[in-house]
Formats: structure tokens, C-alpha cells, sequence
């Protein structure tokens, strides 16, 4: 469905790329979680498939073609549900829906089946004539996602759709998204909260500083873990610890945490009896598969280590 | 696409009151309140003003003084001892004072070695007011002198010695309508008004850029040439409305209210719609571009209303072009807002046709068309990255 290769951007004047160059698919029916701190270049990306950016390096292909061409041809093919709350608040959920129905070309009849298949996705139609000022946060965003689900995309982008909503709200928000893609929509869907991520994400792309750190299916890239042993000291152990384990993998150690990776043959309770043979108390360990957290905060300290 | 466009600036605009104020309740009110303020501007009412003589010089050329002033201007108050107080303290408007010897000076050739009537005015007098009176009085010295002067020579001995049938006042060109406060006020509150557009158009815009409400129109592949037109369109039937409401204000409203009335009859009415057209034209340019310029709602509700203000103060609508010093006219001639005014008065006031208002509406245009332009040219950067 979705095909972005070597894409790369920089903005006028700045020294840094701040996207790229990143290279990802996203398949129909599938959620891409798109996961990075600010400033990772998540912002960029939904741009450039909101077509708000210029394609500088790279390419972008929907179905084979180049996006330019494929938005020409249908730019309502791809919805992108903003970070902001995109609509007017001075009009009702009805007149936003309908407004926007217009907007997607749609003509009076199919634009009032639209908005009422809309109003029923979002579950807003007891709120139909509230003006959007006057929703609460959660209903906001619900009428933000149901003013991209209009016009059926084959592509759906969610720009952080869950901020400053309630838990119910974002129940209901992860159900409608998940069904999306369940009925063959391609979703890529951004944000910072990684319980989201693993609720309902298939791929994981890892953004950071521009670059894509890590892509891949869920479990895949929290079984990366499966190799580490991390231990956390009580204190800070003597920096001959590193020499000690050459034998047993590849040893990283910031402060009072010790990283391992371990050697395809070394089992973990060799690695740890070494490690506890250097004397120094340990408090935690864990061995086996990331959490989610763990791989992000893991990718991004090593590529802030190894940032120029 | 468009129509749902179309739509939605409507609604925003008629569920915004203070664009509403603005552009509706705004000018109407300062139509009402100018024109009565300004009502004694255009026809300052002398025949109506408190006054009393001094007469030092009791002879039948004095009495007739008195009797042909007072079949114009009423009969005169009794004239107080302290007649001078009241005077400074504007309970009189003036005093005309008939010195002795003013028989003796009528009827001598050579000019008096000093005044024989004295006009006295109360501080606060017109000067329209005072410049009328001052011609009244010249106009009735003038006749009884020459009765005083021909009868003393023997050689006439009536009494209609009056000048006023040698000279009349008329007006040149194709004028039906009596200038007024409120035939001046109309139109420039209506022009003021129609440029007020600037809040409603920025305020929306801004918001539409604030909340990302613009960009996902863009997103969805609505052309940019087609977002402009969609903000200007709606503001073309504002106007119109505005325009009806303002000459109903003038028609209807004045009169109810002790003004005078705005006179529609005998004018050319196409020559009305191209005026109003263009100046719409000029109004939407500008406020587009305004919208466009600013960043947010702050500079947009100071920027804009602070030009219309200066465009109003320099173009005759506050303080009316012909009381202006000439310099302050040759800068008025500058003022988009003045091009309006001037035009609406060449129809309303002058009964002007197309050919007429021209020169005002082809200049509007042309202020609309290139802040149109340069509108569109920041729209285009401002959505694109």
C-alpha cells in the first residue's frame, strides 16, 4: 500500500536533516506504530502524506504510484487526522461533518450518508448538534478522527490522536482505530504513549533525530531482549567489570547499570555469576524479552551516545 | 466543494457577534449619531438663534432696521442689564447694537469713521453660523442705506429698495437633493462599515491557520485560488447587505428620529451598485491581505481596525474633506476610504451616473485587485511549507 524509500528532508536553513533518509511499508490492515521523542521527525513525515511538504529526496509510492500523482488523482484516498483539533468550533459536530463532507467532493447525498456513517463510528450522534467548542476533550477528538474517516481512506495517518483524553475516550479512539485497519485501511498512527504502541500496533518504526532506529513487527523487536541481561548495581562497579566479561558477550556500562549482550552460546547464569564474582551488591536484573519502554529508552540513550 | 466552503464562512461569521457588531450595529449607529450631531453643520440655523438689539438711536432708520431683521429671524428678546453676561455666557447667540449717528452715517457718502451696527457673538457660535450672519447683517445695512441715500437726494422715494432681486443662488450640474448631515453621513459610515470586513475575514483565517483547520483543507486537495475566493464571496453579500441596511438607516430610521432624511430618489442605481460593487472589491482585497500579514488574533484585531481608522480620519468620514485645510484634502485624495465616500456622494448627493463615479470606482478596483494579489501571494506562502 504504502511505500517510502530513502525519504529525507531538511528545513530551510537548518544544519541537520530533520527526517531521514527513512525507508518503511506499510501493508493494508496494517497499524505502523510510529514511536519517537519530539523533535524525531514524526511531524515531518505525516507532512510530506498530508502533502503539505515537498518531496526533497527520496519517494513516496501509494499502489505503485508517486504519491503526487496518487493524491492528484484522489487526495481523499489519504486522511490525515491532525495533532490539533482541525476543525470549527463555532459549528456543530453535524455542519463540522458536513462541511468537510463537501470539502471531500462529495456530493449532497452520499455527503449526509457520510456524516451519518461518521457520526455513527465516532459514536457522536447524541452530540450531533453541539457545537464543537462545546465538546469535551475526548469528544474532540473523536470529531477530528471522524472528520478523516468521511470519505473511506485507504490510508489513515493519526497524528498523536489521543492526547488530553480520557481513559474511556482512548479505549474507544484504540477500538474504532483497530477496526479501521481490520476492514483493510493502512494506518500509520504516532504517538508518545508506548501502551498505545502495543495495543495496537503490528510494526514498530522507531524514530529519533530523523532516523528510523528500528522497524519491525511488535514482537520481533521486543524479542531483541531475549539476548540482554541487564543488572543494576547498588553502586558504581569498578570499571574492571568490562574486562571480566569480554569472554561472555558485549558489556556497556553507564553508572550503576550494566548492559550485556550476550554470546550466542553463554547462558545467562554464566553471565550473571561472573558479573556477581566483581563484588559489587546487585539490586535488579532482567534478562529475556523488552518491554517496549526498555527498547525505546535503550535505542534512543545508544543513538543519543553515538549522536555526533 | 465550494459551496461547502461558502457555507461555513457564513456560519462562522453570523455565530461570531462581534464581527457582527462590527460590521452591522457599528456603522448604523454612528450614522444616527453623526447626523444628528452634525444636523446645524450643513444648514446652521440662524432664524432660530436667541438674539436682542441695543438700540442707542431711536429714528424711524433704526426702527426699520430692527423691523426688517426681526420679519427674518423672529422678534428679538428683550434686551437685559446684564445682557453682556448672557452673551459670554452663550444664553444669547448676539446682540446687535445700532449706534447713535447711524442715521446720519446711512445718508452721508463718505464711510462712517466707525461702526454704526456691531454684530456681537456669543463665544461659541458657528463660524458657518457667524459667516451667515455677518452676510444678513451686510444685506440689511446695504438696503436702508440706499433707501437712506436715494430719499435723501430726492430721488426715489419708496421703500422696496431690497437687493435681493438682483442676485439668486443656484446650483450647478444635476443636484436634486439639499446637502446634509445625514446625506454625507450615510455614505461614509456605510464605506467605514464595508471596510470593517477586515475583522470578520481575519479572525477566521487566523483561527483556521491556528488550529491546523487550514492545512487540513490543504491536505484534502482544496486548491488555494478556491480557499481565497471562498473568503472573499461571502463578504460580497455582506456588503451588499450592509449597504441596504445603511441606506434604510438614512431613509427610514433618520427622519423617526428628528434627523433629516436620506433622499434615494432621482439617482442613478447602477451607478450605485458599481460603487458599492467596487468598493466592496477594495474592502475583501484588504482585509484579505490584512488576514494574511497577521499571525494572530492580536495583530490582526489591532492592525486592521487601527488602518481603517487612519483610512476614515484621512479620508473625510470622521471630519468631512471640505472643512479640511487644502493640504489635509490632497492627503485625503489618497485614502481608499475617500474613493468610496467620494463616489457614493457623486451618486447619492450629485445624482452622478456611471461615467461619473468612474474615476472613484476604477481606482477602488485597482486598490482591490492588487491587495488581492498580494494577499493571494502570502496565502500561497503561508500554506505552503
Amino acid at each position: 500500500m504504502l511505500d517510502i524509500a530513502g525519504l529525507r528532508y531538511s528545513y530551510p536553513g537548518a544544519a541537520h536533516a530533520a527526517l531521514g533518509p527513512v525507508s518503511f511499508s506499510v501493508q493494508r490492515g496494517q497499524i505502523l506504530g510510529l514511536l519517537g521523542p519530539n523533535g524525531a521527525g514524526k511531524s515531518t513525515l505525516v507532512a510530506h502524506l498530508a502533502g503539505l511538504l515537498p518531496i526533497q529526496q527520496g519517494d513516496i509510492r501509494i499502489e505503485g504510484q508517486p504519491l503526487k500523482a496518487y493524491r492528484r488523482l484522489d487526495p481523499t484516498r489519504i486522511a490525515v487526522a491532525p495533532q490539533d483539533y482541525a476543525f470549527y468550533p463555532m459549528l456543530s459536530v453535524r455542519e463540522n461533518l458536513e462541511c468537510f463532507a463537501g470539502v471531500n467532493r462529495l456530493k449532497a447525498t452520499a455527503a449526509r450518508d457520510a456524516t451519518t456513517r461518521a457520526l455513527g463510528i465516532a459514536q457522536l450522534e447524541s452530540h450531533a448538534d453541539v457545537r464543537g467548542e462545546r465538546l469535551s476533550g475526548g469528544l474532540k477528538r473523536r470529531l477530528n478522527l471522524a472528520i478523516a474517516l468521511l470519505a473511506r481512506p485507504e490510508l489513515i495517518v493519526l497524528d498523536e490522536p489521543t492526547v488530553g483524553v480520557d481513559a474511556q475516550s482512548r479505549s474507544f479512539l484504540l477500538d474504532t482505530i483497530k477496526r479501521l485497519a481490520t476492514e483493510g485501511a493502512a494506518v500509520i498512527y504516532t504517538t508518545h504513549y508506548l501502551e498505545e504502541i502495543e495495543a495496537i500496533a503490528d510494526q514498530v518504526a522507531i524514530l529519533h533525530r530523523g532516523k528510523l532506529l528500528r522497524l519491525g513487527p511488535l514482537s520481533s523487536l521486543l524479542a531483541e531482549g531475549a539476548s540482554h541481561l541487564t543488572v543494576g548495581f547498588a553502586q558504581a562497579p569498578a570499571p574492571d567489570l568490562l574486562d571480566h566479561l569480554q569472554a561472555f558477550g558485549t558489556a556497556r556500562l553507564t553508572d550503576k547499570t550494566l548492559r550485556l549482550q550476550r554470546l550466542p552460546d553463554v547462558s545467562p547464569v554464566a553471565a550473571l555469576t561472573a558479573i556477581e564474582a566483581c563484588g559489587t551488591p546487585i539490586l535488579e536484573i532482567h534478562a529475556g524479552r523488552y518491554t517496549l519502554e526498555q527498547l525505546f529508552m535503550q535505542l534512543t540513550d545508544d543513538s543519543a551516545e553515538t549522536a555526533p | 466543494m465550494m459551496l461547502a466552503l461558502l457555507r461555513k464562512e457564513m456560519l462562522a461569521l453570523i455565530r461570531d457577534p462581534h464581527a457582527l457588531a462590527a460590521l452591522f450595529v457599528m456603522p448604523a449607529v454612528f450614522i444616527v449619531i453623526m447626523s444628528l450631531a452634525l444636523k446645524n453643520m450643513y444648514a446652521p440655523p440662524v432664524n432660530q438663534l436667541d438674539y436682542s438689539f441695543d438700540v442707542r438711536e431711536h429714528t424711524p432708520l433704526a426702527q426699520r432696521f430692527v423691523q426688517n431683521w426681526e420679519a427674518t429671524h423672529g422678534t428679538a428678546r428683550p434686551l437685559n442689564p446684564d445682557w453682556q453676561a448672557a452673551l459670554s455666557q452663550g444664553e444669547l447667540a448676539y446682540v446687535l447694537v445700532l449706534e447713535s449717528g447711524l442715521s446720519e452715517a446711512f445718508v452721508t457718502p463718505q464711510p462712517p469713521s466707525h461702526a454704526v451696527v456691531r454684530l456681537l457673538t456669543e463665544p461659541g457660535l458657528s463660524q458657518s453660523a457667524l459667516r451667515t450672519l455677518q452676510a444678513e447683517t451686510a444685506g440689511v445695512v446695504g438696503e436702508l442705506r440706499a433707501a437712506a441715500l436715494t430719499a435723501s437726494l430726492g430721488l426715489m422715494a419708496g421703500d422696496d429698495l431690497s437687493i435681493r432681486p438682483f442676485m439668486a443662488s443656484e446650483v450647478a450640474g444635476k443636484v436634486a437633493v439639499k446637502p446634509n448631515a445625514v446625506q454625507q453621513n450615510v455614505p461614509a459610515w456605510l464605506a467605514f462599515g464595508m471596510f470593517f470586513v477586515v475583522t470578520a475575514i481575519s479572525s477566521l483565517f487566523i483561527q483556521e491557520q491556528r488550529d491546523g483547520t487550514l492545512a487540513r483543507l490543504v491536505s484534502m486537495g482544496v486548491p488555494a485560488r478556491q480557499l481565497i475566493l471562498a473568503k472573499a464571496l461571502p463578504y460580497l453579500a455582506i456588503n451588499g447587505i450592509q449597504a441596504i441596511l445603511m441606506l434604510a438607516v438614512g431613509v427610514m430610521l433618520m427622519p423617526l428620529l428628528g434627523g433629516d432624511a436620506l433622499s434615494l430618489a432621482g439617482i442613478h442605481w447602477p451607478a450605485l451598485i458599481g460603487m458599492l460593487a467596487s468598493l466592496s472589491i477594495a474592502a475583501i482585497g484588504f482585509a484579505l491581505l490584512i488576514a494574511c500579514l497577521a499571525r494572530t488574533h492580536a495583530q490582526a484585531n489591532t492592525l486592521g481596525p487601527m488602518l481603517n481608522i487612519l483610512m476614515a480620519a484621512l479620508g473625510g468620514i470622521m471630519v468631512p474633506t471640505f472643512v479640511m485645510p487644502a493640504a489635509m484634502q490632497q492627503l485625503a485624495a489618497w485614502s481608499p476610504m475617500n474613493w468610496g465616500l467620494e463616489g457614493l456622494l457623486t451618486v447619492l448627493v450629485r445624482h452622478g451616473d456611471m461615467a461619473d463615479v468612474a474615476p472613484w470606482a476604477i481606482r477602488l478596483v485597482m486598490f482591490g485587485s492588487v491587495t488581492l494579489l498580494l494577499a493571494s501571494i502570502l496565502f500561497m506562502r503561508r500554506i505552503k511549507p
